[in-house]
């Protein structure tokens, strides 16, 4: 094959450890602070995205 | 972890901007893009028999759906024979890549190995994007799409089956009473999560789901897959000695995007299986194994509540800590991909107790759910409107779209928002190279060196010509890592096919694996 689809390379990305946000050890269980990624540029294509395209796709039974 | 295992994934395929499409010829158009030249047939069927149930019968004929059934009647009446419609290869890196029932389908290649699992089944992705994309450039009009996901949101699914190589010494029953427990629950972090609900109107339609497999299921074994769907396909084709092996076909699987969550599936899988080989799974009977894989998937709650025999109630999060605790008392410290199953088990399921949202970008159902909630908050949509729910249902498919020009979750790990298990560079030679330590190497292989002897070729058998004659290889016995090793360094070192057969003839210790001039 000669053709290849080129990706950039990405490097993995190492597990963080979850913060636990940052309290004092006696102040008791804490929900864990999580960071979410930003969506900005996700939501611009979801915007884009046909609301019939779920309509419009239609399969056959497969295994 | 040191299994035997692959994966089958069974692509959706849309073509837009086109008034009308002959689904069947599409599907089969694509897989051809794949080659450079002509088609030519060289898979061999006459080996498989898909009858064959491992609980010791053989039926007359598979059963399909009522509209399945329809469909096929129509299919008898063209003109292509069935191999051509098939478009069987077999390619270099091992794997099979055919149209399955109007499906464009990718069997990886056998690995042991996790991670070169993770990377092939990546590679299938690609490969299939390439034959998408030259497909929409030579058919005249429309654009070819490819989804790696089970469902159309009407009632149709199709597959992404599992394959585990396991010992024929425990009896099949106990395999499916044993793995039962384990495969109804699992979904919690292997699901690929669904916007609605299928084949049940009573159902609220709303709903979100963990996976998108988990309404088509009506019975726990069967040798059907396409009627009266099981969980776990009793089909007797191990690929290998039937005395000795079993081949562990699970169909109840979701298609998975993030690599984390496919390692998660099927390297606890394999767990579990070790667990069962040793006699060591905890003990565990379901009061309904189908109904609760159902309420789990539609569980919005995320309580997973089940109900045990004997009147005992738990939840899918307690049985899935109960065995995974067993497996790390057993198996923590065997080899490196065995821990980091046991880690990744062990954090995933105190994340599910704790906060799911922990593990978007890592676990399919909770990054499409958090996409899903983002895209409602910023449009001011309702779940319950059903014209608003077809846009989300929309997204839910774009988020499985294979091109990574419009696809939601490729723009997400393009964006560095998902956890990658391996490099990119691995996938694009997982897309040419077959895994070193199985028998997909020598099938591979002699592809790339004797492409011009191989006569046929199927999971376990290659067919040479040789002069005016043809001699059979037997893959059966191949499946474990000494011979491999020993089939795979015959073909490096073998000049022509000639040697290759002289060598596999005088294997020290073994007999002839070769035979069957015709």
């Amino acid at each position: 094959m000669s053709d290849f689809i080129h990706y950039r390379d990405r490097a993995p990305r190492p597990t963080k450890p979850i913060d636990d946000g940052g309290g004092e050890p006696d102040e008791g269980p804490r929900r864990p602070k999580v960071e979410r990624p930003s969506t900005d540029n996700i939501l611009k294509r979801m915007r884009k995205v046909d609301p019939n395209q779920a309509r419009r796709y239609r399969q056959r039974t497969g295994q | 972890m040191r299994r035997l295992c692959g994966i089958e994934t069974e692509y959706g395929i849309q073509v837009d901007e086109v008034a009308k499409m002959d689904v069947v010829v599409e599907s089969m158009e694509l897989i051809r893009c794949y080659l450079q030249q002509d088609f030519v047939a060289i898979w061999n069927y006459a080996r498989e028999n898909p009858r064959l149930d491992m609980r010791g019968f053989e039926v007359d004929e598979l059963r399909n759906d009522q509209d399945e059934t329809v469909h096929l009647q129509q299919d008898r009446q063209r003109k292509i024979p069935l191999k051509d419609l098939k478009s069987d290869l077999i390619i270099h890196n091992g794997a099979r890549l055919y149209n399955d029932h109007t499906h464009p389908e990718f069997s990886t290649p056998e690995c042991y190995g996790l991670h070169d699992l993770v990377a092939v089944d990546r590679a299938g992705e690609r490969i299939l994007l390439q034959c998408a994309r030259r497909r929409t450039d030579t058919r005249g009009g429309g654009v070819v799409r490819l989804y790696k996901n089970n469902t159309d949101f009407e009632g149709h699914s199709y597959g992404c089956h599992e394959n585990f190589l396991l010992s024929r010494e425990i009896p099949f029953q106990q395999v499916i009473d044993g793995l039962l427990p384990f495969v109804v629950t699992r979904q919690i972090f292997a699901g690929a999560g669904k916007v609605g609900v299928e084949q049940d109107h009573k159902a609220r339609a709303a709903t979100y789901q963990l996976a998108q497999r988990s309404d088509f299921f009506e019975v726990i074994a069967s040798v059907d897959t396409m009627h009266r769907r099981p969980l776990v396909n009793t089909r007797d084709e191990p690929h290998a000695d039937s005395a000795r092996y079993r081949r562990l076909h699970l169909i109840v699987g979701d298609a998975n995007m993030c690599e984390y969550a496919t390692a998660l599936k099927v390297g606890s899988t394999a767990l579990v299986i070790d667990l069962l080989e040793v006699g060591e799974l905890p003990a565990c009977e379901l009061v309904d194994p189908i109904g609760a894989l159902k309420e789990i998937s539609r569980d919005e709650s995320l309580c997973w509540s089940l109900g045990l025999a004997g009147g005992q109630s738990s939840s899918a999060l307690e049985l899935q800590m109960l065995i995974m605790e067993r497996a790390e008392a057993l198996f923590k410290g065997r080899d490196e991909e065995t821990d980091w199953i046991l880690e990744a088990w062990s954090s995933t399921l105190e994340s599910l107790g704790r906060d799911p949202q922990e593990l978007v970008g890592r676990l399919d159902w909770v990054t499409k759910k958090w996409l899903l909630d983002a895209f409602v908050e910023s449009e001011g949509l309702d779940w319950e409107k059903p014209e608003d729910r077809i846009w989300l249902q929309s997204q839910d498919l774009e988020y499985h779209n294979i091109d990574p020009a419009e696809g939601l979750f490729l723009m997400l790990e393009d964006q560095g928002q998902v956890e990658r298990l391996i490099t990119d560079e691995q996938v694009l030679k997982a897309m040419v190279d077959p895994p070193r330590d199985t028998r997909a190497y020598f099938r591979g292989k002699a592809l790339q060196k004797f492409s011009d002897k191989v006569r046929s070729l199927n999971w376990d058998s290659i067919e040479f010509a040789l002069d005016d004659r043809s001699q059979i290889v037997d893959l059966k016995d191949c499946v474990d890592e000494v011979t491999a090793t020993y089939y795979n360094d015959a073909l490096d070192a073998a000049p022509n096919v000639a040697n290759l057969l002289a060598r596999l003839a005088t294997a020290p210790g073994r007999e002839s694996k070769t035979g069957g001039a015709k």
